[in-house]
């Protein structure tokens, strides 16, 4: 349905009903905050509509919505980190986690929030599809774009490093 | 991974984000409403009579340069056609002349050609 001029806002609508969701919850997990998640969601799926050309059904329509979703996730941070003040810092995630509306965590789930803050960013959207989703590496791989055998490396160190900043604070 | 372990026992997996009620129930309205018109097709439509005729210049702007510069085999260039030989272009640079007279760019042309409707 996608790839027919036709029938492609139909379809279109569909893969929207069907994947809004999941999609949702991997920009959550990276972005932090409702505001930011549901902006970064509405403009992916905007540029996915904008770019339904280039789409020629050779992954899954998932796989493509999500590279489009955590890219603009990626790049939703980097230019938070631009705007960021000396006074704001990765050790406020936490307070401003168990401060917010939408975040139904423990004091220690918040703190794991924080500790992945602090991970370089593709490193903290591995460890989140694969730790949280339980992705597989090779769903992974396609949707960053990156052989499986990085993402595997990436997802050792983000955890060697998260356990370090809890064994810390035992 | 030892490390894997200890951080699930100690801190789960638990997703500990939550949405505003009935945020999915309303997204796909909100995104839709927000997904503009596709206009390729009217595009195409409205450009198809110019470019057919642009190409059928080019066509015979392309013609005519290649009837004078390919050499006649049963004459003997002279004069000012023997000039034009000897001063002739590869036939990509005709192509770009004939590009630039009609104000067209290529990536104009290549999209027509590529497109499935011709």
């Amino acid at each position: 349905m996608l790839l027919n001029p036709e029938t492609q806002r139909q379809g279109f609508e569909a893969a929207v009903r069907q994947y809004g969701e999941q999609l949702y919850w991997q920009v959550r997990k990276i972005v932090l905050t409702h505001d930011d998640a549901d902006d970064v969601v509405q403009n992916a799926f905007l540029k996915a509509w904008n770019a339904l050309d280039s789409f020629e059904g050779d992954s899954k329509v998932f796989t493509w919505l999500s590279r489009i979703a955590i890219n603009e996730a990626l790049d939703l941070l980097r230019k938070n980190k631009r705007r960021m003040t000396v006074s704001e810092d990765e050790y406020s995630v936490a307070s401003s986690l168990l401060a917010d509306p939408y975040f139904d965590g423990t004091e220690t789930e918040a703190l794991l929030q924080e500790a992945i803050t602090q991970l370089p960013d593709v490193q903290r959207t591995v460890f989140q599809l694969r730790y949280f989703d339980e992705m597989k590496y090779s769903d992974i791989s396609q949707m960053l774009g990156t052989t499986e055998g990085s993402l595997k490396a990436s997802y050792h160190i983000a955890v060697k490093k998260i356990s370090e900043f809890f064994k810390l604070r035992d | 991974m030892e490390e894997e372990k200890y951080i699930s026992d100690k801190l789960g997996r638990r997703n500990p984000f939550t949405v505003p009620e009935g945020y999915f129930e309303q997204l796909t309205t909100k995104v839709m409403e927000q997904i503009p018109e596709r206009r390729q097709k009217a595009r195409r439509v409205w450009l198809r009579p110019v470019w057919w005729a642009a190409a059928a210049v080019c066509a015979l702007f392309v013609s005519t340069a290649a009837w004078l510069v390919i050499p006649n085999e049963s004459q003997q260039p002279q004069g000012h056609v023997a000039e034009v030989i000897q001063q002739s272009q590869p036939d990509d640079a005709f192509f770009d002349e004939a590009a630039d007279y009609m104000m067209l760019d290529n990536q104009d042309i290549y999209a027509c050609l590529a497109s499935a409707e011709y």
